[in-house]
């Protein structure tokens, strides 16, 4: 299975990448932004998507929204990594076609859940 | 002055307090930095006295900055010196501080972004709407943050082991 890891921060893509090897996902590709992870889709493809919403360039939301529109990607399963908690920001990432929320800070144990839910463990 | 007892070796006595910020908002600050220290650090912090007003000033040489703007707008900033921030990336990344070589911008950014982010959540259920920016990182020698405006400021002295870091809220008057 590969994962495609799509955050801006550089510390925050190696946490979730550690966290995922050490959940034995060893197949993980990055990208800093949202177009950068359209690129890499589309070369390389992901089975599982975790992204961050606030990303300069493309947020995670416009890439959500721009990948719901293609067919590969219509029902591929997206966790939102981010800051952006209020109910509001839930209900918003939700409607752009968003799988599942972790909500920063978080716990690997939290992030494991969060990947057996959207995979319907 | 620092709750450990004594002031602060990082801070420098300047002028004097001017306003204070509604303590109920200074306590969401303090929690959303421990929070984010507990889980992301796997540190905890030993919260010290608010500073209130531009009295002190932290002698730092990482200070990250995450704006926000809404129903009030402001700053959060984070300082610490370039020592606690190697030792907070190592434990983020999970590496000895003297592995740290370039990460430590990147990682005070995010640190900053997460209490930023935190603390506006814990806002927002107040009803509080904010936007917040995408983070910024200082690394200098021995700065401060001098807004431009007028407002209400409180930086928040924190101890993590020997170490101290600092986290400022400064939220700005909007004209009438």
């Amino acid at each position: 299975m590969r994962f495609l890891v799509v955050d801006d921060s550089s510390t925050m893509r190696r946490i979730i990448t550690n966290t995922l090897n050490k959940l034995g996902h060893q197949d993980v590709i990055e990208a800093s932004n949202g177009r950068e992870g359209i690129e890499r889709l589309s070369s390389l493809g992901a089975d599982l998507i975790i992204t961050d919403w606030n990303m300069p360039e493309m947020s995670g939301l416009e890439f959500i929204r721009t990948i719901r529109r293609t067919p590969e990607h219509r029902d591929t399963p997206v966790l939102m990594v981010t800051t952006n908690a209020a109910k509001d920001d839930i209900v918003e990432a939700l409607r752009a076609g968003v799988t599942n929320y972790v909500v920063k800070p978080f716990t690997p144990e939290t992030i494991k859940e969060k990947i057996d839910a959207v995979l319907g463990r | 002055m620092p709750s450990w007892g004594g002031e602060a070796p990082g801070v420098m006595a300047r002028e004097r307090p001017t306003m204070r910020p509604n303590p109920q908002i200074v306590e969401k600050l303090v929690e959303a930095t421990r929070e984010v220290f507990e889980t992301m650090v796997f540190r905890s912090l030993t919260t010290g006295v608010p500073i209130e007003g531009d009295a002190l000033r932290p002698s730092s040489n990482v200070v990250g900055t995450v704006g926000f703007a809404g129903s009030q707008s402001g700053l959060v900033a984070f300082y610490s010196t370039l020592d606690a921030a190697r030792e907070i990336t190592g434990a983020m990344l999970g590496i000895e501080p003297s592995q740290v070589n370039g990460e430590v911008p990147d990682a005070i950014g995010e640190i900053t972004n997460m209490i930023a982010g935190s603390f506006r959540t814990k806002m927002a259920a107040e009803g509080d709407a904010w936007a917040i920016s995408v983070p910024t990182v200082t690394v200098g020698s021995d700065f401060y943050i001098k807004p431009m405006v007028t407002g209400q400021r409180v930086l928040v002295p924190f101890r993590m082991g020997e170490a101290e870091v600092f986290v400022e809220l400064i939220l700005m008057r909007h004209p009438r």
